[in-house]
């Protein structure tokens, strides 16, 4: 016997075998479904007894292996059941002889046999033979299942009568010896008379006489039976018969023990029988149990209800005791070579049994010495047979790991090289099923989350064979799916080089067959899911970024959009709502808008130790359609965070969800979903799109600057332009309105705001006309307008305000007058000595300084949807001026003139440029300034009507003072500056404005000194209550002109003083 | 003496793995592998008998042809398994024990690193010494 049935247990020791075989030519189909039919009736209660038949159905059994029926009566062939097809009655003669003869191969044990015949019909049909059952095809056999019931009853009747046959032999008789295959020629010329031969005889025909009765569904009995034979064989030392016995009373206390099976699911019992068998006992408590030798028993007198009861305790062994006797058998199986095959069954039987009980250390132990059994020469076929079996018994007893290095054992036998055709398909079938024992998962979502758990060096050795054996298979998809998943998620332990080998190999499969994001099955049905390369590159951040500035839509604030952001009647909670999972679905505060290009910056780093190519990156996302604009990068090696920014543009309005990106890496397509990542940050992925806005491009006259404004304002600028002009010069700037998006442009609004500057400016800094630009509205996409803007620079054109402070220095308050005419000559060569000492040339320095000033002027703009939902784009344009000093009046004082009506302001003009320049102002004469010079000039003007000014200090009156405002005005701007590059205009605003203040506050201790005592209280008071009323006036209102008021009055005062 | 020794984390992954250089690493790394469903099972059958004094030491867990396979678990759950070469006949259970204690002894002392993260593999060179130590005592 050389071929093991791995697939026996215990329990197979009480069945009857009945070979079922096709005879002639038997569609296979058709046979299954009939074997099936007839398998299905394993079981069978035996009439008027509570015995139970077991029935093991085989459609393939080795003849030789029947040979070794005597030794264990299980293995013998009791039974045939031939199924044939005979369609013509011709054929049937045929057909009954090939029956014989296939009888005859298992002739010398069986006990009875049939045949089905489908497809016959007429007369031959028509007769009655017990032997033989005719059905007209396969599936009209009603009865069939009768047929075989019948038929495993007359197997009883004949087991029956073998069985009381040799319980009945007495001692005295003379017992056959029963011997297996390979003992027959040992046994030749012994002495039959000895002793020891008797007792063999009879240690045999008990062990053998046990088997019948366990068969027959006397589980007592056979114990009994079995006890003896160990007792006898024992004092025989026939140790292969011992070892027979032995597991005869282990198989017999199994089946007592676990009526349910240790076959595990495959050949799990009816528990229902075994119930009604345990019933069946329990009807009998008062029932004794004793110690009978069934030797000294008649036939009649065991009935089967009794035998089950008798010597229960006594004769049954306990699980231990099991475990202990198949050890024991199964020493003695080994001390016989041509036993193996027994032996190796005692083993997977022992395993079984311990599997049942749990104890899987003994139960390796005893997989343990299976492994060592040696069958001698055995085929490729038998050695992947025993690997998978040990694989599967490993499995039943816990042992994964051991199951899943023998199933990869298997797995590499079916591809040995001394395999003529490799069998790739199976090989790649049985790696598969070792992933469990390796816990390994194909799905790549199991590794995606936290560290990496199992034995990586073994697991990456079992994807490396997976891919292989699909390669073989000659299916490169699937090895292109295995490939990235050893890449994805054994990253982190594949070496440099392993990581360059692996890529390679890659890009070798994909150039045959892209790996793509489609789902693998198998024939088997297990489904291999798709493997993003979330790793290739690893992306760190994904950031959503707002549109530029320009292009970013805001809301027209309404009344009805305040009601929007209250939910809650409460303006602020201390319970903040927690919820989980918000923060990838937070919406971001900003808009996108449908038809502009949107992006996402990505943070990505490439973990190879090579440049990596990543094609086709593009972005994933749900919610509005969206048209992705794939890029491709390549990282560097081992890189750094590096951003990457993707862009797409969304075609309709809505919410937008960036759900993950998908890439193009070694030829596989990748889906990463984001909520896949760990580890990656976000702060947001779903916004807005609100309806389309036009797009407006600003195209100026002004050269463009790099010069960006500070956001000190809060805003931000878009672009901006810069200018370099004198002071007091103007410009016109032309802004050219372009439509270029696909929108029409409907309404559009200019403002302007100045960035507030240190310096102070006056008059309008821009002007434009709004109506010119207005007019040309609605702008359609390609339009284009055009705005004039205005820009006019007019600074403070005094000197610094350490002037006046001069002016002390100098003496002139000494004077009495502020500026007398003597001096003039005296200060001049000290303003044009700069270089001469230190604090000259700073102040020089501050005169040069080329004072900056910024604004923006914003284009408030909509149209198309947009605008209908209430949206608008700003558009702002940075204006940066960089204003170089043209002129400056240093020094400002007044001269009484030849009129009484009219007096002198001496300015001394200083030029700061580096051009020579004209100065004209009104009623006189250009003066002609070289760059660097300092000249004093005089201008007459008119006096200011005294009686008037006390009105000013009412609120109304500066309506009636309006008239004379002007005129002082006039004065101020009459200075007309001409120089050779250009006109433009300067303004003594600034100057005078410091001079009055200073004055006011000198002019009484001055006069105080030289002019008669009274008159100077006089004039104080008034003074002072003038000036404070000024101030109010400077102070509420914020005028100048006020101001000019004061310096007139004061003029006048002082003329009318010195006269007096 | 020994010719694997290998260090095995409580969820099942090695910590630390090193063979006799002349032989096929991945030969240990599945004899290792699969005598941790041994390890498993006698934790499991030990930590139901007795609970607070559990022996560490858990003897022979299968021998093979050419080896024997010894192993011992922390009260963290550590596996510590020692492969030795089964003809090395002059080693008795009491010197694997002093092996393990050693070994055991060695890694609190990789534990107590502080810039050592527990469940990441142990790369300390004085641990590396000290098992080439006891792999290079029987050559």
């Amino acid at each position: 016997m050389s071929i093991p049935d791995y697939m026996q247990c215990a329990e197979d020791h009480q069945t009857l075998l009945v070979v079922v075989q096709p005879v002639g030519i038997v569609p296979e189909e058709h046979f299954f479904k009939i074997y099936k039919r007839i398998a299905s009736i394993n079981q069978i209660n035996v009439r008027d007894s509570q015995r139970v038949l077991y029935i093991r159905y085989r459609h393939h059994y080795p003849p030789e292996n029947n040979e070794w029926g005597d030794f264990q009566t299980h293995r013998k062939v009791v039974g045939l059941i031939a199924v044939t097809e005979c369609v013509q009655a011709k054929d049937w003669p045929q057909t009954a002889e090939r029956y014989h003869n296939q009888k005859e191969v298992f002739g010398s044990t069986l006990y009875d046999s049939r045949l089905l015949v489908f497809g016959l019909h007429g007369e031959i049909a028509e007769q009655t033979r017990t032997d033989v059952a005719f059905y007209p095809n396969y599936e009209e056999c009603k009865e069939m299942e009768k047929r075989v019931e019948d038929f495993i009853e007359s197997l009883f009747i004949v087991l029956e009568s073998k069985r009381l046959d040799r319980t009945t032999d007495k001692s005295g008789d003379k017992i056959p010896l029963l011997c297996v295959p390979f003992e027959k020629k040992d046994f030749v010329g012994l002495d039959t008379d000895s002793r020891h031969y008797k007792k063999r005889c009879q240690g045999r025909m008990r062990k053998h006489v046990g088997d019948l009765c366990l068969q027959a569904g006397m589980l007592q009995d056979a114990l009994v039976h079995y006890h003896m034979a160990v007792e006898l064989l024992r004092s025989v030392n026939d140790f292969l018969w011992l070892g027979a016995a032995l597991e005869g009373l282990c198989s017999a206390s199994v089946i007592y023990h676990y009526p349910g099976g240790t076959a595990g699911k495959f050949g799990a019992r009816k528990q229902s029988i075994s119930v009604s068998a345990e019933s069946g006992k329990r009807h009998r408590p008062g029932a004794q149990e004793v110690l009978i030798d069934p030797g000294a028993l008649t036939t009649n007198g065991i009935s089967a209800d009794t035998s089950s009861e008798i010597g229960r305790a006594k004769n049954c062994l306990s699980p231990e005791d099991i475990i202990e006797k198949y050890k024991e058998a199964i020493s003695y199986y080994g001390k016989y070579k041509n036993a193996g095959v027994i032996e190796l069954e005692a083993c997977v039987k022992a395993v079984r049994v311990l599997a049942i009980q749990k104890r899987s250390m003994e139960a390796s132990e005893f997989l343990q010495n299976a492994v060592y059994i040696n069958l001698g020469q055995l085929s490729e076929e038998e050695k992947i047979q025993r690997y998978s079996i040990l694989s599967e018994l490993y499995d039943l007893i816990g042992f994964h790991r051991k199951s899943a290095f023998f199933k990869r054992v298997a797995a590499m036998q079916c591809v040995a090289p001394t395999i003529p055709e490799p069998g790739w398909r199976a090989c790649y079938k049985l790696l598969l099923e070792t992933l469990p024992g390796y816990s390994l998962s194909l799905d790549p979502k199991d590794f995606s989350k936290g560290n990496h758990k199992g034995w990586a060096a073994v697991q990456m050795r079992l994807l490396h064979e997976l891919v292989y054996a699909s390669r073989r298979m000659g299916n490169p998809g699937l090895s292109v799916r295995h490939l990235s998943f050893l890449l994805q998620t054994m990253l982190d332990f594949l070496s440099d080089q392993e990581k360059k080998e692996v890529t390679q190999s890659l890009e070798n499969y994909t150039s045959k067959c892209p790996g793509g994001m489609e789902t693998i099955t198998l024939p088997d049905g297990l489904k291999l899911l798709p493997v993003p390369f979330t790793k290739l590159p690893i992306v760190r951040s994904v950031k959503l970024l707002n549109l530029p500035l320009g292009l970013r839509p805001h809301k027209v604030k309404s009344l009805l959009g305040q009601s929007l952001a209250t939910k809650s009647p409460f303006i602020y909670s201390p319970i903040i709502v927690h919820n989980r999972g918000e923060e990838r679905g937070k919406k971001i505060d900003f808009q996108w808008v449908q038809g502009d290009v949107c992006e996402v910056q990505l943070m990505v780093y490439n973990p190879m130790p090579f440049e990596l190519r990543v094609e086709n990156v593009g972005l994933l996302s749900s919610g509005v359609e969206f048209e992705s604009l794939p890029a491709a990068l390549s990282l560097p090696a081992e890189s750094g965070l590096y951003p990457v920014t993707l862009v797409g543009v969304p075609r309709t309005s809505g919410n937008i969800t960036i759900n993950g990106y998908h890439t193009s890496v070694f030829g596989v397509t990748s889906d990463c979903l984001l909520e896949n990542l760990p580890g990656v940050k976000t702060s947001g992925c779903t916004v807005e799109v609100v309806p389309a806005l036009p797009r407006l491009q600003l195209n100026t006259s002004l050269p463009r600057s790099a010069h960006t404004l500070q956001p000190a304002s809060g805003e931000e600028v878009s672009t901006s332009v810069s200018v370099q002009l004198f002071n007091g010069e103007s410009q016109k700037l032309v802004v050219k309105l372009e439509n270029i998006g696909s929108e029409p442009l409907e309404t559009l609004e200019i403002t302007s705001k100045v960035v507030t500057t240190k310096e102070k400016l006056f008059g309008d800094f821009l002007t434009w006309n709004l109506d010119e630009v207005l007019s040309q509205l609605p702008l359609k996409p390609g339009q284009v307008a055009t705005l004039t803007v205005g820009i006019r620079v007019k600074l403070d054109f005094s000197g610094q305000e350490s002037m006046l402070q001069d002016l002390n220095d100098d003496g002139i308050s000494v004077t009495g007058l502020p500026i007398s005419s003597p001096l003039r000559q005296v200060l001049k060569p000290r303003t044009e000595s700069k270089p001469l000492n230190s604090s000259e040339s700073n102040k020089s320095g501050e005169y040069n300084h080329v004072k900056a000033l910024e604004a923006i002027l914003n284009f408030k703009y909509s149209g198309g949807p947009g605008h209908v939902e209430g949206y608008y784009r700003n558009l702002s344009l940075g204006l940066h001026v960089d204003v170089e000093p043209s002129v400056f009046f240093t020094r400002v004082s007044t001269l009484p003139a030849t009129s009484t009506r009219q007096c002198h302001l001496l300015l001394d003009v200083f030029n700061a440029t580096e051009h020579e320049l004209t100065v004209s102002a009104k009623n006189n004469e250009d003066l002609v300034l070289h760059a660097g010079e300092c000249q004093r000039m005089a201008i007459q003007v008119n006096k200011f009507n005294f009686e008037n000014l006390p009105q000013l200090s009412e609120e109304t009156s500066n309506f009636t003072n309006l008239k004379q405002q002007e005129e002082e005005r006039q004065h101020a701007r009459g200075f007309e500056i001409n120089s050779q590059l250009d006109i433009w205009e300067a303004s003594v605003e600034g100057v005078l404005n410091q001079l009055v203040l200073e004055h006011l506050q000198l002019a009484p201790l001055q006069w105080g000194e030289s002019q008669s005592r009274l008159c100077s209280l006089v004039a104080m008071l008034w003074l002072i209550t003038c000036v404070k009323e000024r101030m109010c006036v400077i102070v509420h209102s914020g005028t100048q002109f006020c101001l000019h008021c004061i310096l007139y009055s004061y003029l006048q005062w002082v003329d009318s003083a010195s006269q007096s | 003496m020994a010719v694997c020794i290998a260090v095995i984390a409580k969820e099942n992954y090695p910590l630390y793995i090193r063979s006799i250089p002349a032989e096929n690493k991945l030969k240990f790394h599945y004899m290792v592998h699969t005598s941790l469903d041994v390890v498993e099972e006698k934790i499991s059958t030990v930590g139901k008998a007795l609970v607070d004094q559990r022996e560490l030491y858990l003897g022979l867990l299968y021998p093979t042809e050419d080896y024997k396979v010894y192993g011992y678990v922390t009260n963290s759950k550590v596996k510590f398994v020692i492969v030795v070469d089964s003809s090395n006949t002059a080693l008795r259970d009491n010197e694997i024990r002093s092996m393990f204690r050693k070994l055991h002894n060695s890694y609190t002392d990789v534990m107590c690193n502080p810039f050592y993260n527990p469940g990441d593999t142990i790369q300390s060179k004085s641990f590396d010494t000290m098992v080439s130590g006891m792999m290079l005592q029987a050559c």
